[in-house]
C-alpha cells in the first residue's frame, strides 16, 4: 500500500447487518458487450442447439437454487424463482429466439438479447409500478440465460474468491440467492431498497450488506481489503494495518461473545430478585426462528407480516399466506408467536401499495384503517392466521390502532371471520388473544379503555416517538429527540399502568426495548415483555438477569420525575447498577 | 373455427404475475392460437411476459381470440372465461 494512499471512510444505507473483512470483487451485470456475428446456414441446427443448452441449464441453476434454499432454510425468493423458471419457459424467450436465429442468421446472444431489449424497453415503459419492477426478473433470467451462452462475460457467484465483498451497481435476487456466506463477506450496491428481494435474502443469509454506496470511489480502493460495518452502514477503504487487526479482533470477539451468551439461552429473562420477564424476537424470515432458537428466546414478540408483500410482486392469496404462516408456527416448536396484521400504507384508494416506503408509511390510509377500509384483504390475512392458530400457540397484533373504537371494528371482523371458519371446521378452538399495537399517542392517552378490550398491549416505541415528538423516523442522523424524551417516559407509564390495573400483559418492542441503558426504567414501571431483534436477545437476557427489581422500581421513579431527556440519560448512565 | 369473447378483469391488481401463470398452465391442454388484445394490442396469451406487458389493470376489457379445431376452441374458450369470471382464484 502506497504513502499515498490514506485511509477512508465512506457511508451508505445500513440493509444488513454484521461487520466484515474482505477484498472487494467488482461483479459484472453488463449485457451490453455482447458478441454479434453471422452464422451460416449448415450452422444453424448447431447455434439452435447451443441456445437451448443454455436455457436448459438456467432452469436446472433455478431449480437447484430453489432446493439450496430450501436447505438453508431459506423460504424468501421461492416465490421470485419461479416466477423465473416460468419466464425461461416462455415462448417470447425460447421458441422466438429459435425462430429468429434461422430467420435471421444471427448468432444466440445477439437476438436473445434483442428480444430481451425489446422487453426491457417495453416494461419500463409501464405506467404501474408494479408491471415496471418485473423487468427486474427479466434482466435476472437474461442474465443467467447469457452467462451460460458466453461465459466470459458475466460473473457467476459460485465462482467467487474467498472473503469477497461483492461491488455492483445493482444484485439481481437470483445472485443473492447463490451467495454462500463461507466466500461472500458482504454486498455493496450503488441502489436497491432495504425491502428489495435481494436485500432480503442478504439478510435472511447474514450477510452485511449496504446500499447506496459510491462505487467510483470504491472503484479507487478496489486492490486493497475493505471492512464493512453492515448495521452503520459504513465502509473502510484502505484500512492501515492496525484497522485491520482491530477490526479482525473485533469480528472475533463478536463471535466469541455471542457464542458464550448463547451458552445462557435456556437461562430465564429474570431479576435477581425473581421478577420475570418474557424476553421475544421480532421477526420477519423463517429463517429468523432458527436463530431465535439458537440464541434462546420465549417466543416471537412480533412477526412482521407485511415483509411477506415485499417479496411477492403482488397480494398473496389466503393459501399462500396460510402456508407461510403455518411453517413459521410449526418453527416456533410450542412457543407463543404474535403475528401482527399488515402495517402498509395506500397513496391511492383501492389501490394497496405492497412496497415497504417509509417515507409513504407516516400517516393516512395504513395499518389497520387501510385494512379495514379493504375488508376482503383484511379477512383473508385473518383467514389464514386464524387457520395457523390451529398448529400452534398464536396471538393477532392490530397495528396503528387510534382508539377504542377502531379496535371494536376490527374485533367485530375477526370474530365474524372466526364464525364463518367455524361453520366450516376449519375454525381453532377459541379466538386467539387479540392485542393492541400502542404506538399512536392517542392510542397511549385512550389506554385505560383500549385495556378493557384488548387481551395485550405492544408499544411500538419507534412510532410512537415519531407521533409524540413529530419527527421523521426515518431521518436517523439529525434525530433530536429519542425514546429517551420524558413525554415518551411518561406516556408508556401511562400505558403499562392502565394495563396492569386490568391485568393484561405489556410487551415493548422497537428500538427502546433492546437499548440496556433503559431496561431498568421499563422492567421498574412493570414491563413484562420485551420484543427484540434476535442478536439482541443475549446481551438483554444477562442485563435483566442482573437487575434487582426493586432498584428498578427506584429507577422509573426517578425518571419519570426529569423534564429533559439529556438528564434522564445520564442519570440512567449513573446508576449503580448499570 | 374462430371465437372471439370479450372479458373484463376483475382482479384488483390486474392481470398480474399469478393470473397470468394461471392462464399460461390453462392453455397447455389446448392446441388452438390464443391471442389476447388490449387497448389495441394484440399478444400470444401463451406468453407469461407477453400477458405481462400488457399490463392490463382492474376493469380493462380484453378480447379474447381462438382459432383452432372446433371442441378445442369451445372448451378453450370456455375454460379461459371462466377463469377470468371466478378471479384466477383470488
Amino acid at each position: 500500500m502506497g504513502d499515498d494512499v490514506k485511509e477512508m471512510k465512506i457511508r451508505g444505507v445500513p440493509i444488513s447487518g454484521g461487520v466484515a473483512i474482505g477484498k472487494p470483487y467488482f461483479f459484472t451485470l453488463s449485457e451490453s458487450h455482447f458478441p454479434e456475428y453471422a452464422i451460416r446456414e449448415h450452422d444453424i441446427d448447431i447455434e439452435v442447439s447451443r441456445f437451448r443448452k443454455a436455457v436448459d441449464l438456467s432452469r436446472k441453476d433455478v431449480k437447484r437454487l430453489q432446493k439450496q434454499l430450501e436447505k438453508e432454510g431459506v423460504h424468501e425468493a421461492a416465490a421470485v424463482l419461479e416466477t423465473h423458471l416460468q419466464m425461461l419457459q416462455d415462448t417470447l424467450l425460447t421458441t422466438d429466439v429459435e425462430a429468429g436465429i434461422r430467420q435471421g442468421l444471427k448468432n444466440a446472444e445477439s437476438v436473445f438479447c434483442t428480444v430481451v431489449q425489446r422487453c426491457e424497453k417495453k416494461f419500463m415503459s409501464l405506467p404501474d409500478l408494479f408491471f415496471r419492477e418485473r423487468v427486474k426478473d427479466v434482466k435476472d433470467v437474461a442474465r443467467r440465460v447469457l452467462s451460460h451462452l458466453c461465459a466470459t462475460a458475466t460473473d457467476r457467484m459460485p465462482e467467487l474468491p474467498q472473503d469477497a465483498v461483492v461491488v455492483a451497481y445493482e444484485l439481481p435476487t437470483s445472485e443473492a440467492a447463490e451467495a454462500s456466506t463461507s466466500r461472500v463477506k458482504g454486498f455493496l450496491t450503488a441502489i436497491g431498497g432495504a425491502t428489495s428481494h435481494a436485500a432480503i435474502v442478504a439478510k435472511a443469509k447474514g450477510i452485511p450488506c449496504i446500499t447506496e454506496v459510491d462505487l467510483a470511489t470504491l472503484e479507487k480502493c478496489r486492490d486493497g481489503h475493505v471492512v464493512i460495518d453492515g448495521g452503520r452502514g459504513e465502509i473502510i477503504l484502505n484500512p492501515t494495518p492496525g484497522t485491520l487487526r482491530r477490526y479482525r479482533k473485533l469480528c472475533r470477539e463478536q463471535e466469541d461473545y455471542i457464542e458464550d451468551l448463547t451458552k445462557d439461552k435456556d437461562l430465564k429473562a429474570e431479576t435477581q430478585d425473581g421478577y420475570r420477564v418474557m424476553l421475544s424476537a421480532n421477526v420477519e424470515t423463517v429463517a429468523d426462528t432458527s436463530l431465535m432458537h439458537r440464541y434462546g428466546s420465549d417466543g416471537v414478540g412480533l412477526f412482521r407480516s407485511e415483509y411477506v408483500l415485499a417479496l411477492r410482486d403482488q397480494f398473496p392469496s389466503e393459501e399462500e399466506q396460510y402456508t407461510l404462516y403455518r411453517t413459521l408456527v410449526e418453527r416456533m416448536q410450542g412457543l407463543p408467536i404474535v403475528m401482527r396484521a399488515f402495517d402498509v400504507g395506500g397513496d391511492k384508494p383501492g389501490r394497496l401499495q405492497t412496497t415497504l416506503d417509509g417515507d409513504e408509511r407516516r400517516f393516512g390510509e395504513r395499518a389497520i384503517r387501510l385494512l379495514l377500509q379493504e375488508p376482503e384483504i383484511f379477512r383473508a390475512q385473518i383467514r389464514a392466521m386464524l387457520r395457523a392458530s390451529r398448529h400452534g400457540d398464536v396471538r393477532i397484533l392490530l397495528p396503528m390502532i387510534a382508539c377504542p373504537q377502531e379496535f371494536q371494528e376490527a374485533k367485530a371482523l375477526i370474530d365474524d371471520v372466526y364464525q364463518s371458519l367455524k361453520k366450516n371446521h376449519e375454525a381453532p378452538t377459541k379466538v386467539p388473544p387479540i392485542g393492541c399495537m400502542i404506538e399512536v399517542p392517542s392510542a397511549a392517552v385512550l389506554a385505560d379503555a383500549l385495556a378493557e378490550q384488548a387481551d395485550f398491549f405492544s408499544i411500538g416505541t419507534n412510532d410512537l416517538v415519531q407521533y409524540t415528538l413529530a419527527q421523521d423516523r426515518s431521518e436517523q442522523s439529525s434525530r433530536r429527540y429519542s425514546y429517551g424524551h420524558p413525554a415518551i417516559l411518561r406516556l408508556i407509564h401511562v400505558v403499562v399502568t392502565a394495563a396492569v390495573a386490568k391485568g393484561i400483559p405489556v410487551t415493548v418492542c422497537g428500538e427502546m426495548a433492546a437499548d440496556p441503558l433503559f431496561t431498568p426504567f421499563l422492567v421498574g414501571i412493570g414491563v413484562q415483555g420485551f420484543s427484540v431483534a434476535v442478536p439482541h436477545l443475549p446481551v438483554l437476557r444477562r442485563r435483566i438477569r442482573m437487575l434487582k427489581f426493586v432498584d428498578a422500581v427506584a429507577v422509573a421513579d426517578r425518571a419519570l420525575q426529569l423534564s429533559d431527556e439529556e438528564s434522564v440519560r445520564s442519570f440512567l448512565s449513573s446508576d449503580p447498577e448499570g | 373455427m374462430k371465437l372471439i369473447k370479450k372479458v373484463q378483469v376483475k382482479n384488483r391488481l390486474g392481470l398480474h404475475t399469478r393470473p397470468a401463470t394461471v392462464i399460461v398452465q390453462l392453455l397447455q391442454n389446448s392446441k388452438s392460437d390464443v391471442s389476447f388484445t388490449c387497448r389495441r394490442e394484440t399478444v400470444n396469451a401463451r406468453s407469461l411476459l407477453s400477458i405481462l406487458m400488457l399490463a392490463a389493470r382492474q376493469n380493462s376489457k380484453i378480447t379474447i381470440t381462438i382459432e383452432g379445431q372446433d371442441d378445442d376452441v369451445s372448451q378453450t374458450m370456455n375454460n379461459l372465461v371462466n377463469a377470468f369470471e371466478m378471479n384466477f382464484g383470488e
